[in-house]
């Protein structure tokens, strides 16, 4: 029994070592005040979102929308988001905007007419809290008095950050735990995905890559190690490995495919649970520390290549590709400080505008023979990068990211970036607007990247509602070419994408 | 009447399974227990030097029908105890463990075994008939 029990505790250690890499950190200050953000967010309308929903129940059904301009026949499918959406329970407020429990919303587009519903996702961290009327976990940037034991990274896990229908089933997707499937048909939560019995509960990030045949490449980080999954097309698993990282307990957010390769940003920045804080945690670059970018072989991912570049915070991937000389392009989003996962996701939940971002798309040439990075600037103050689906892991010219506001700390715009030439086309939704991630959906029956609508979700503070627009993919800076305007506003979420048919 | 019984055979149970000859008795309380899902598996430590490594007392018992169990836990000794818990869902007489070792099946541990694992010091209560409460992890 003394053999087992000590086997235990190693083993509940491990998960504590691996939490605190793997997982999106908790913090160990005290929830904040939901007073405090409904006084603040009073002069700063444009934040009142992130007030959450109040409902706990998690149902939204929006009920007929306001559609304006011609939303297309051909456009037929389900466009998901999900994003943080539970910030308060009683006077209780998550301090971080990664704290909150996810909520996917589904936009159903068919024959010219446009539908909604959100629900909570009934994690089993949600359906906890739920029983006890107060936040039980902690998360990201909230301790929680008196938590409960944790049977493994899903007792944290709020199913938060992205969503995608693969395979015929919703997966609302993590960082940290295991992906959540959703019913596409109602939204009803299926429960956790466990791909084979010994895999219970092992990361399954929240951005996979699905490539044009169909197969979803995915990767998860736990402490020293790093998983990479190869799910097929029919939603089986094919394949997982486990490798270390190069960078132990360090946040890994994004990846990039190539038909050869996996490709992950590995910024120096590490989140310890166990560092005491009577306010908002604090995160930071690891001094003289690089930004690894970590390229491993598909089939053999002991078989890989480290490379460093400047010190910068990477979330996101634009895409990645083979050139024809064995070498790997790759697109990212990079700021060169931590001030956003530090103060400026904690100022928004207070209802304080933050600083103008400093993230810059860039894009660096991997020479795999020598090692060396060529990284070059693109556009700066955006974020959320996306490309054509059917682009995914080649050669692609344009990206499609939600842009500042010129002067704001918040998304208004979104614009179009051509890497080859560099040139950026642009629509400003204006200083009344938060923008959202904005996709690409191919037109039926076309190739072209810019053969394609855009589609995206936004804030009005006119309305005081969500609206989702719809884009021209070639005339982006002509503005909506259709929109359907919520009754109401939906939380500010991170990341969507949609399933034609 | 089935609690009695239930109470009774635990009682038998740990009279068996007690490894040391004292004869202080503690009653044990335990949250969150997956009803008739494998065993509890128990182990009553009395000093950190011990802690993990010699246990005062250990046992396995059948999880009950109810989620909340209660039962009296005898062969303990000294001021001071820290007992640790896992539910062994699948009675293999281990933790099940996820491909990179994170722990699948319930734990917990007395006193304030926090989030991730009991320690010496945030287990150890004190054996002073009081009632000691373990909350299974969920």
């Amino acid at each position: 029994m003394s053999g087992v029990t000590t086997e235990r505790r190693q083993l509940l250690m491990a998960t504590l070592a691996g939490l605190a890499a793997g997982v999106p950190c908790a913090s160990l200050a005290k929830p904040a005040a939901a007073a405090d953000f409904a006084a603040a967010v009073a002069s700063q309308p444009l934040l009142a979102p992130f007030k959450g929903v109040t409902d706990t129940s998690g149902n939204v059904d929006s009920g007929p929308l306001l559609l304006r301009g011609r939303w297309p026949q051909a456009l037929r499918g389900r466009f998901y988001r999900n994003g943080p959406a539970l910030m308060e329970r009683g006077a209780e407020r998550y301090h971080h905007w990664f704290d909150g429990d996810g909520m996917v919303q589904q936009f159903t587009l068919s024959g010219g007419q446009v539908s909604h519903r959100g629900r909570l996702v009934q994690t089993q961290k949600l359906r906890a809290e739920q029983r006890a009327g107060r936040f039980v976990m902690p998360a990201l940037g909230t301790h929680i008095d008196g938590a409960p034991p944790a049977s493994g990274p899903d007792a944290f896990n709020s199913a938060n950050t992205s969503v995608i229908e693969h395979a015929g089933r919703v997966l609302a997707l993590w960082e940290g735990g295991s992906a959540y499937a959703l019913d596409r048909n109602d939204l009803s939560t299926q429960g956790p995905v466990t791909w084979r019995s010994d895999l219970q509960q092992v990361p399954f990030s929240a951005h996979p890559k699905v490539d044009a045949a169909g197969h979803l490449w995915n990767f998860g980080s736990f402490g020293q190690a790093l998983v990479a999954w190869h799910i097929g097309p029919a939603g089986d698993l094919v394949r997982v490995q486990v490798g270390e990282s190069p960078y132990p307990g360090g946040m890994v957010h994004d990846m990039a495919v190539t038909p050869r390769w996996l490709v992950l940003p590995l910024p120096p920045v590490k989140l310890a649970f166990d560092q005491a804080s009577d306010g908002p945690r604090r995160f930071a670059l690891q001094a003289g520390q690089p930004l690894r970018v970590l390229v491993m072989d598909k089939n053999d991912i002991t078989r890989r290549r480290v490379f460093e570049l400047p010190p910068q915070l990477v979330f996101h991937v634009g895409n990645a590709h083979e050139t024809r000389d064995g070498n790997v392009m790759l697109s990212f989003v990079g700021a060169a400080d931590a001030s956003f996962l530090d103060q400026g996701a904690v100022a928004l939940m207070s209802g304080l505008m933050p600083k103008t971002s400093r993230a810059t798309l860039q894009t660096v040439q991997l020479d795999m023979a020598s090692g060396r990075a060529q990284p070059q600037a693109l556009a700066a103050d955006v974020e959320f990068p996306r490309l054509h689906p059917q682009r995914v892991g080649i050669a692609a010219r344009h990206l499609v990211c939600a842009a500042g506001g010129r002067g704001t700390g918040v998304l208004q715009a979104v614009q179009l970036v051509d890497t080859h030439s560099g040139r950026v086309r642009r629509f400003d939704y204006g200083p009344q607007v938060v923008a959202e991630e904005h996709i690409v959906v191919p037109k039926p029956d076309t190739t072209g990247e810019l053969d394609a609508w855009l589609l995206g979700t936004s804030y009005d503070v006119r309305r005081r509602a969500t609206v989702l627009s719809l884009f021209d993919a070639a005339h982006i800076e002509d503005g909506p070419l259709a929109q359907a305007v919520l009754p109401s506003m939906l939380p500010l979420g991170f990341h969507g994408n949609f399933t034609a048919g | 009447m089935k609690t009695n019984q239930f109470t009774a055979a635990l009682l038998l149970s740990l009279a068996w399974c007690a490894t040391a000859s004292a004869q202080t008795c503690a009653t044990v309380e335990v949250d969150n227990v997956r009803p008739q899902q494998g065993h509890l598996m128990l182990a009553a430590y009395g000093s950190a030097e011990d802690f993990n490594k010699k246990p005062l007392v250990s046992l396995r018992l059948p999880a009950g029908e109810a989620s909340k169990m209660r039962f009296e836990l005898c062969g303990l000794s000294g001021d001071t105890v820290v007992l640790t818990m896992f539910q062994d869902l699948d009675s293999d007489g281990k933790m099940a463990k996820n491909l990179l070792g994170v722990p699948t099946e319930p734990w917990g541990g007395s006193g304030s075994p926090g989030v991730f694992g009991p320690s010496w010091d945030s287990g150890k209560v004190a054996l002073d008939g009081s009632p000691i409460t373990i909350r299974l992890s969920q």
